[in-house]
C-alpha cells in the first residue's frame, strides 16, 4: 500500500514537472548549442562521439552565454531526483544491545534524494566548464544524524585549444587544460568511474565499504589540475595531479566535512594521474580501449599533515564499445582497477600503539591490494526505453585490522560483488524513470553471516525506483 | 548529482568559498565580450578559408573529414551540392526541416550560422571529392538502378535521373544521391511520403513507392 502510494506520487510529481518545464525544458548546454540531450548523451551522462568532442573542447561549441551584445541564455540548469529505496531485508541485530535495529532508514517511503544547480556554459571559444552545486536532502551528520546538506558536486572548468596541420580535414590535435575536483570526472569515456555506471545509486541502501582510491574515494575532495591531448580523434594522453583542496583551490570542495576527523580526503603535495585511450570510430560503432591510473599519497589522518602518508598505487585499464543507431543503441562498458595499498604510516603506528592516526586505517597489513572489475551493457530503444545489465566485484586481501574478522575468526575480507538490473524509460529527454536492482553474491567479505549477526549479503539487495528530472 | 555524494557539514566556512568559487565563474561569464563569429568574408578566398575552419573544427565531428561521414545516422557531404546544401542549412535555421534528428542536431548548428557562413560551408562541401561508392547485394542494386533511370511508368513514378543526373551526381537545389549512406537515402525518403519532411515535389514522386522499391533504389545510389 504504502509503495502503490509512492508510485502515485512520482507520477504527479513527473506529470506536475513536464507541464511546468515543457516550454524551455532543456538544460544549460542544450540552450548554449541549440543541440537536444541526445546529441551528446546516449542517457546521461553517457556520452556520444559527439559529447565527447564537446567535452574535449571544453564545452564550447555554441554560444556564449553572455557577449557584448546581451544575454544568449541563462547558463544554469536545475537537476532533481526522487524515489523509493527498498531493502530486502531491513532488519538486523545491533551486535551491542541485542536489539533488532533498522539498517537503513526511510525504506520503502518515497523521499525526495536531492537537487543540483549547475552553472554550466560556454565563456569563450577558449574557456568553458560546468560547476555543479548539490542538495542532499537524505544526508546524514557524522553522527548519523539526519538533516538535509549542500555542497560542491563534480566541477570541470578547462581552457582548450586546436590545431590542425595544412590541408587537415579534421582537427590534428585537440588540448587543453582542467581543473577539477573528482578523478576521472574529466575522463570522457563512461568507463571510468566518476561517471561509470551505475549513474544513479540508492541513496539509502546498505553499500560495500571498500573502494580503491580512484573509485569515489576522492570525489569532491581533491584539487586536480590537468594537461590533455587528443591526437587525430585516435589517442588521448592526459597528465593530472591531485593536490588538497584548500587555500585557493577550497572552493573545489566547498560544503564538504573538512573539520572533522574522517572528513575529505587531505593528500600530500602533487598526485599524478595519467590516462591513455585509442579511440576509433567506423560506421555507427565506436570504440575505447585505454588504461588509467594514480599514485596517491594520502595522509590517514585528514587532520594531521605532521605524519607520514599512506601509499594508494592503483592501476586500471578500461573498454568501452558504442553502436548509436536510430532506433537502436547499444552500449557496454568495462575497467579493471588494481590498487597496491602500502601503509607506510598507518601500519607502524597500529602495530606500536594498538590504534592508527586519528580515524585513519588500522591495518594489520602492512600492503594490502583491491582488485575492482566492474562492466555493463546497455541497450536503447529510440533513447525512450532502455535496458542495463552490470556486474561489479570488489575483492582484496584478507586485513583484520581493516575488515574485522569473520564468525571463524578469520581475518576479515573486503569482497563484494553482484549484478545490477535497470530499466529505464524517458518520456522526454530531460525525464527518465528508472527501476533498478542490485543484487549481491558477496556482501563485506562474505556472502552469509557476513557481519556476525547472521545478516546475508542477499538481505542487501535493493529495489529502487527513481524519478530523474532535468531543466 | 549522479555521485551525490553523502556530506557532513564543515566547521570552515563554505559559503563564503563557494560564493568566491561561482563569482568567479560568473564574472567570467559576464566579463566575456567575444561576439559570435559573424563570419563576413570579404573576399572569395576569405569565404572558402572560413567554410572550411567551420566544417572542420564542427561539421567533421558528426559528417566526418571533408564530409565523408562513418556513421549512417549522418549523410555524406562530400561533393553535394552547392544549393542543395544551402537550402537544407537555411531549412534547419528556420526550423522548417524538422525531422528528430534534424531537429536534434542541426537546429542549433545552423541556427549559429549567417547567410555568409552557411554560403561559405556549402561551398566547402561542394568542392570535397566525392565518396566512393559502397558495394552492396548486386540483385538489389540492379533492381534499384532500373528504378532510378526509369521509374515505374505504368504507376506514374518517373525516372530519379531525370533531376537528379543520370549518375546520381545532382544539379543545384537537386542532390547528390551517389555514394550516400543507404541508411539516410531510405529514412529521407520515408520522411517525405510520411510528410516529415516537405518536399512537395518528391513527395509527389515517391508517395507510391514501396518500402522494398526504397531498399533497392538506396543500396543503388549507395554504390555509385
Amino acid at each position: 500500500m504504502k509503495q502503490a502510494k509512492a508510485i502515485l506520487a512520482i507520477g504527479l510529481v513527473v506529470l506536475s514537472l513536464v507541464a511546468a518545464s515543457a516550454a524551455h525544458a532543456v538544460p544549460a548546454y542544450a540552450r548554449q548549442t541549440g543541440q537536444e540531450c541526445i546529441a551528446c548523451h546516449v542517457s546521461f551522462p553517457e556520452l556520444t562521439p559527439y559529447g565527447r568532442y564537446f567535452k574535449l573542447t571544453g564545452y564550447t561549441i555554441g554560444k556564449p552565454a553572455i557577449t557584448s551584445a546581451g544575454i544568449n541564455y541563462m547558463p544554469f540548469a536545475l537537476m532533481a531526483q526522487a524515489g523509493v529505496t527498498s531493502t530486502r531485508h531491513n532488519h538486523t541485530t545491533d551486535p551491542d544491545t541485542g536489539e533488532t535495529v533498522e539498517v537503513t532508514e526511510k525504506n520503502n517511503q518515497f523521499t525526495f534524494s536531492g537537487a543540483s544547480l549547475f552553472l554550466a556554459g560556454k565563456v569563450t571559444d577558449y574557456l568553458g566548464g560546468f560547476v555543479q552545486w548539490t542538495y542532499d536532502n537524505l544526508a546524514t551528520t557524522g553522527d548519523g544524524t539526519p538533516g538535509g546538506h549542500s555542497g560542491i558536486d563534480n566541477t570541470d572548468i578547462r581552457v582548450v585549444g586546436r590545431y590542425s596541420g595544412p590541408g587537415a580535414a579534421e582537427p590534428d590535435l585537440i588540448y587543453g587544460f582542467t581543473l577539477h575536483n573528482n578523478p576521472t570526472v574529466q575522463d570522457v569515456w563512461n568507463s571510468t568511474p566518476a561517471f561509470g555506471f551505475p549513474y544513479t545509486a540508492a541513496p539509502l541502501a546498505n553499500t560495500p565499504a571498500a573502494a580503491t582510491q580512484i573509485d569515489g574515494t576522492l570525489a569532491q575532495q581533491v584539487a586536480g589540475l590537468g594537461v590533455y591531448a587528443f591526437w587525430k580523434k585516435t589517442l588521448y594522453a592526459e597528465v593530472s595531479f591531485y593536490r588538497t583542496a584548500d587555500d585557493a583551490f577550497s572552493f573545489l570542495r566547498a560544503g564538504q566535512d573538512t573539520g572533522t576527523e574522517g572528513g575529505v580526503a587531505a593528500v600530500k603535495g602533487y598526485n599524478p594521474y595519467w590516462r591513455l585511450a585509442y579511440s576509433h570510430d567506423y560506421g555507427p560503432n565506436s570504440i575505447m580501449v585505454g588504461t588509467y591510473g594514480m599514485l596517491v599519497d594520502r595522509y590517514p589522518s585528514n587532520l594531521d599533515q605532521s605524519t607520514p602518508t599512506d601509499r594508494f598505487r592503483d592501476i586500471a585499464t578500461d573498454f568501452q564499445y558504442q553502436y548509436i543507431t536510430d532506433p537502436h543503441t547499444f552500449t557496454a562498458q568495462a575497467t579493471y582497477i588494481y590498487e597496491k595499498q602500502s601503509y607506510k604510516a598507518s601500519f607502524p603506528v597500529t602495530l606500536s600503539t594498538g590504534s592508527g592516526f586519528g580515524a585513519g586505517p588500522t591495518p594489520a597489513n602492512p600492503d594490502d591490494t583491491l582488485r575492482t572489475f566492474k562492466a555493463k551493457a546497455t541497450y536503447y530503444r529510440e533513447r525512450k526505453y532502455g535496458g542495463t545489465v552490470a556486474y561489479f566485484s570488489t575483492i582484496g586481501t584478507s586485513d583484520a585490522g581493516l575488515y574485522g574478522t569473520d564468525a571463524e575468526g578469520n581475518a576479515g575480507r573486503p569482497d563484494s560483488s553482484g549484478f545490477i538490473f535497470e530499466l529505464d524509460y524517458l518520456p522526454v529527454q530531460y525525464v527518465r524513470l528508472m527501476l533498478q536492482y542490485t543484487l549481491y553474491n558477496k556482501f563485506n567479505g562474505a556472502s552469509t553471516n557476513y557481519d556476525g549477526t547472521g545478516r546475508n549479503a542477499r538481505d542487501n539487495n535493493t529495489l529502487f525506483l527513481n524519478v530523474w528530472v532535468a531543466f | 548529482m549522479d555521485r551525490m555524494t553523502p556530506v557532513k557539514p564543515t566547521l570552515a566556512n563554505p559559503c563564503l568559498r563557494l560564493l568566491a568559487g561561482v563569482a568567479a565563474l560568473a564574472c567570467a561569464f559576464a566579463s566575456a565580450t567575444v561576439v559570435i563569429a559573424q563570419g563576413t568574408p570579404a573576399t572569395d578566398a576569405d569565404s572558402i578559408k572560413a567554410g572550411a575552419d567551420k566544417a572542420i573544427n564542427l561539421c567533421s565531428t558528426c559528417h566526418g573529414p571533408r564530409g565523408v561521414s562513418t556513421s549512417p545516422e549522418f549523410p555524406v557531404l562530400a561533393g553535394q551540392q552547392h544549393d542543395y546544401l544551402v537550402a537544407q542549412l537555411e531549412a534547419f535555421r528556420a526550423k522548417t526541416r524538422a525531422e528528430q534528428i534534424a531537429h536534434d542536431f542541426m537546429w542549433g548548428i545552423a541556427g549559429g550560422l549567417d547567410d555568409r557562413m552557411i554560403d561559405a560551408v556549402a561551398r566547402y562541401y561542394a568542392s570535397q571529392p566525392p565518396a566512393p561508392g559502397r558495394p552492396g547485394d548486386p540483385a538489389l542494386i540492379e533492381q534499384g538502378k532500373q528504378l532510378f533511370d526509369k521509374g515505374v511508368p505504368g504507376r506514374g513514378i518517373p525516372s530519379c535521373a531525370t533531376c537528379h543526373g543520370a549518375q546520381a551526381q545532382g544539379l543545384a537545389t537537386f542532390p547528390r544521391l551517389a555514394g550516400q549512406h543507404a541508411k539516410y537515402v531510405r529514412k529521407q525518403l520515408e520522411y517525405i511520403q510520411g510528410l516529415v519532411r516537405n518536399a512537395p515535389v518528391m513527395h509527389g514522386v515517391v508517395k507510391d513507392l514501396t518500402s522494398a522499391e526504397i531498399e533497392a533504389l538506396a543500396a543503388y545510389v549507395q554504390s555509385l
